[in-house]
């Protein structure tokens, strides 16, 4: 299964967006995170699961999702 | 102390709103949307729970339209100012609080708006909405509406106030100091764009508390600075709450804010607002007995008023009464209550009054205690 962190910015958008998946069965968690060479400190959502399906739910909820990055890349 | 000022603030916070200050201050004692550790992450999830719960009980539409601000003052002034409405028009009613009046005002001085206050009419709703629609012109941008007086009691008709604003595509900001927590409000329903809420009243949370609740965007905010989040951009960020909600927010006080919505819920705001009722139609009917009180407003009919009912002793100012009865352990106001604009309509504006304003937890020995001491004044 793919593991990857969603970036929410703020973290009202990852702890909505945790509840989210969450009630759509997918394992979630928030973290926080920065980006240098984008926006700066901020919060995501790291998730398991299809990145497609778990951007339909997120959108679903109205959380904005600012990017996408695979865990082992992701500069956390 | 017969405690008879909770227009002011609530004065007895229910015991789960002091246990959840002490429990804010012991277990949630870390920045929110700062860091990742695990206090400051389980803090976070309070906050957002306790918007989730704002949300539902005044029929938001996101918990992101939830915005904690330090008063209701504070949460009108981010809307008035905020709503950067280029030079049109600003409807209020002739009974505002300076917190609507003073912001309004500056605006006006400055430039930026020019308003009209519409005349209310105590317990004749189809009058005051056609005031409201007799005042509207082609560049009204927001119509700004007490939906109860802090110095009447009355209740103004914002369900058709709403209404009409939704039609014409007008703006529509709510001042529900007097009524969050006492009086039911859907904001979709009543088609409210931005509600005001003094949490410290009504709610019954700490003082220092209040809430902004923004179903459409503001185009500017009245403070800028650290959200914890886009850090490496100097410009305020765009998303909801935290674009509004600068500064590290009061976390104490939040969950006091959450515990005061529980506490409602659990009593039933009917039920709330009917006790309090009861004891202002009690003490209204009562102070008719007295030769020597003035009354200024109709009697108090459900739905139609507040349980605030402001008087005067004949012949005795309004701040002497006050401290007659404050010598006596009674808590009320005299003065102009910040509200000059409603006692100009009363016809007070020289004397002020005395304003009773009754909460979830007084008794009617309260009552009967001060109808008791005003007759040996």
């Amino acid at each position: 299964m793919d593991k990857n962190f969603f970036v929410t910015g703020t973290v009202t958008y990852a702890v909505k967006g945790r509840e989210a998946l969450r009630r759509n069965g997918i394992k979630a968690y928030t973290q926080r995170s920065f980006a240098a060479d984008r926006i700066g400190c901020g919060y995501g959502i790291v998730a398991v699961g299809n990145i497609q399906n778990i951007l339909s739910i997120l959108g679903k909820a109205d959380v904005k999702v600012l990017d996408v990055k695979s865990i082992d890349n992701n500069s956390n | 102390m017969i405690y008879l000022d909770n227009a002011a603030t609530s004065g007895i916070k229910p015991p789960a709103v002091i246990s959840a200050v002490g429990t804010a201050l012991r277990k949630y004692n870390a920045n929110p949307g700062r860091s990742g550790y695990k206090t400051a992450m389980d803090t976070a999830y309070k906050i957002y729970d306790i918007r989730t719960k704002i949300k539902d009980f005044f029929g938001a539409d996101t918990e992101e339209n939830v915005v904690f601000t330090p008063s209701c003052t504070y949460a009108l002034n981010c809307v008035i100012k905020g709503a950067n409405i280029g030079y049109g028009h600003i409807v209020v009613s002739d009974i505002e609080h300076n917190a609507v009046m003073r912001p309004v005002w500056k605006l006006t001085e400055e430039g930026k708006a020019y308003f009209t206050a519409a005349k209310t009419y105590p317990a004749e709703p189809e009058k005051t909405v056609q005031s409201f629609k007799n005042a509207i012109k082609n560049d009204t941008k927001l119509v700004v509406c007490t939906h109860a007086s802090n110095v009447t009691g009355e209740i103004n008709p914002i369900e058709k106030i709403g209404e009409f604003c939704y039609e014409k595509g007008i703006a529509f900001a709510v001042d529900a100091a007097q009524s969050a927590g006492v009086i039911k409000i859907d904001m979709k329903k009543m088609h409210i764009d931005y509600l005001c809420i003094a949490a410290h009243k009504g709610l019954c949370a700490p003082m220092g508390t209040g809430i902004l609740i923004a179903r459409k965007p503001l185009a500017d905010t009245i403070i800028e600075g650290g959200t914890g989040t886009s850090s490496l951009d100097f410009t305020q960020p765009q998303d909801m709450p935290e674009r509004m909600e600068s500064g590290t927010v009061n976390v104490p006080g939040i969950l006091g804010v959450g515990a005061g919505v529980e506490y409602i819920k659990q009593r039933g705001i009917d039920n709330v607002y009917n006790h309090e009722m009861r004891l202002a139609k009690y003490l209204y009917k009562n102070l008719t007995e007295n030769k020597k009180i003035v009354l200024y407003t109709p009697f108090p009919e459900e739905y139609k008023f507040a349980p605030v009912i402001p008087f005067n002793v004949l012949g005795v100012p309004s701040e002497k009464t006050a401290q007659y009865l404050a010598d006596k352990n009674i808590a009320v106001r005299g003065g102009l209550h910040c509200a000059p604009a409603a006692h100009k309509k009363l016809g007070t504006q020289n004397t002020g009054a005395v304003r009773v304003s009754i909460g979830s937890f007084n008794t009617k020995n309260d009552i009967d205690y001060l109808l008791n001491m005003l007759k040996f004044i």
